[in-house]
């Protein structure tokens, strides 16, 4: 009964949203906003899959090698500068400078050095994914328990264990924050990247339909980002839990007593 | 076997210079359950620590089994205060318990059984499955006592293992380190602030005076080995005993200058 209760919560709000844009834009005749009606109709339409081959796959596996990328690459870094002060000294600065770039100024840089090829457009998403990764992971790493580390000591905890059982372990919160606010990071940079340079892609499309005067199959495009976007995030609590059930089950035990 | 030399250590930061140990000197001869009771702040804790190999002595040694202490050393084992915070909360409580055996590259079966012969002494055999925070405070201890006893040390130091849990559990617990001790007949030394703790527990308390710290007595306990909280407490040469402790600890404490870290 309370999970119903909450599913109705959780959906209830969207649902009222999507019925008052369904209501609000019936028979419309402005040609640039359709009916939402339309939109669905052309959706229903256009993605085919056929269409899911050409352009929605290659632009998720971009997505995905570059979100992943990015974590592994943030995580073993950020390893690096929690665990190490001299490290932090020589590599903060340089890290502070190219954070200050905003990716999508990369898309023209990478392309000449790179191509308009898949390359190309993952290397903007681990460039503007790394970053929450990492400076979560820092935080993360630097943070850990004292009374843990005494206790890896006396027992002789060393090397990989301590690395996973402390380092990583201890740190798995911020990390799995910072991999949260990269998530739609890493949509936004595949849908620009492609806009910018591609000739096939979600964004590539989306961009096709509005150049092509197809109004509401643009829309339809820009729809089923959004639900990529939904899918990927309930994706990602799944995986949450099973990876910090224990810290979920500690803070909540902490608030009982 | 336990030997403090002349230890002696400052905390030197923020141009601030605090003696946490004066002028310490010692023994724990082996198989000895000693106490180490004091009033607060003179330093038990930095004493723990130097022991332990995990914070450097000013001036002066420490000598673990012979050797000079300059690193945590081998056959050494530490249960902490804070159990809520030396437990692994990603791990289940056996994971907890064999992980320094793991440490060691021992064979999964030798582990399995050592890990729960040690759960077994401390009666937590059913909730070897647990998470440490899915327990109450006073079995997180016990899991972090079973994982000193199955790492099998040569010296095992508690640094007021029971202050955070209630006196039923505490009770329960004394007994539980008593009978572990008896068993595996390991050098002991148990950091305590309650005097009747220190009484109850030990085959010796050392007193510590107020910082700069040195010894202020060197009492041994001479009640029966068999201990029980009913008829040891009870004992008139127990009373005895912790009023002398409480004297000198009174007598220590009062031209002290507060201040120095625990």
């Amino acid at each position: 009964m309370r999970i119903l209760w909450r599913i109705l919560l959780a959906i209830g709000l969207p649902v009222v949203l999507v019925a008052g844009w369904w209501f609000d834009s019936a028979g419309s005749e402005d040609f640039y906003q359709p009916a939402l009606s339309t939109i669905v109709d052309a959706f229903g339409r256009t993605w085919t899959w056929e269409m899911f081959q050409e352009q929605v796959f290659p632009s998720l596996w971009r997505l995905l090698a570059g979100y992943f990328l990015a974590v592994l690459l943030g995580v073993a870094l950020g390893a690096l500068i929690g665990l190490s002060r001299s490290s932090r000294q020589v590599l903060e600065p340089v890290l502070e400078f190219l954070r200050a770039f905003p990716p999508p100024v990369l898309v023209p840089i990478a392309i000449l050095l790179a191509g308009i090829g898949d390359r190309t457009k993952i290397l903007v998403i681990v460039f503007g994914c790394v970053w929450p990764v990492l400076l979560n992971t820092i935080e993360g790493v630097r943070a850990r328990d004292e009374v843990l580390s005494d206790t890896c000591r006396t027992y002789r905890i060393t090397g990989l264990l301590r690395l996973r059982h402390l380092v990583l372990r201890a740190a798995s919160p911020q990390i799995v924050t910072g991999a949260r606010q990269a998530l739609p990071l890493a949509i936004i940079l595949m849908v620009i990247s492609e806009m910018m340079a591609a000739n096939e892609g979600l964004g590539f499309t989306v961009l096709q339909f509005q150049r092509g005067f197809q109004i509401p199959e643009m829309w339809s495009g820009v729809l089923l980002l959004g639900l990529i976007g939904i899918v990927l995030s309930l994706l990602f609590r799944l995986a949450e839990r099973s990876l910090l059930g224990w810290y979920h089950g500690q803070r909540a035990g902490q608030r009982e007593f | 076997m336990l030997e403090v030399k002349n230890l002696h250590k400052v905390y030197d930061g923020h141009g601030r210079r605090v003696t946490a140990v004066g002028d310490l000197t010692f023994s724990v001869p082996e198989g000895q359950f000693a106490c180490v009771v004091g009033p607060s702040g003179c330093g038990k804790t930095t004493l723990l620590r130097v022991l332990a190999g995990l914070l450097p002595a000013t001036s002066g040694e420490v000598r673990v089994q012979d050797a000079p202490v300059t690193a945590p050393p081998p056959g050494l084992a530490v249960v902490f205060q804070e159990y809520g915070r030396s437990l692994f909360p990603w791990l289940r409580v056996r994971e907890n318990v064999e992980l320094p055996l793991k440490a060691q590259g021992m064979a999964r079966a030798e582990r399995r059984k050592l890990a729960a012969d040690a759960l077994a002494a401390v009666a937590l055999s059913d909730a070897d499955s647990a998470y440490p925070w899915q327990l109450s405070g006073g079995m997180q201890q016990r899991v972090a006592i079973a994982r000193a006893i199955a790492f099998q040390p040569k010296v095992l130091l508690m640094d007021e293992p029971f202050a955070a849990v209630d006196a039923q559990t505490r009770a329960d617990l004394e007994d539980l380190v008593r009978s572990v001790w008896q068993r595996l007949g390991v050098t002991l030394l148990f950091v305590t602030h309650d005097i009747d703790e220190a009484v109850y527990l030990g085959q010796r308390v050392i007193v510590l005076s107020a910082s700069p710290t040195t010894v202020a007595e060197d009492l041994t306990v001479d009640l029966p080995a068999d201990r029980d909280q009913l008829t040891t407490r009870s004992d008139p040469r127990f009373t005895e005993l912790r009023s002398q402790v409480y004297a000198r600890i009174r007598k220590v404490k009062a031209p002290a200058s507060e201040g120095a870290p625990a």
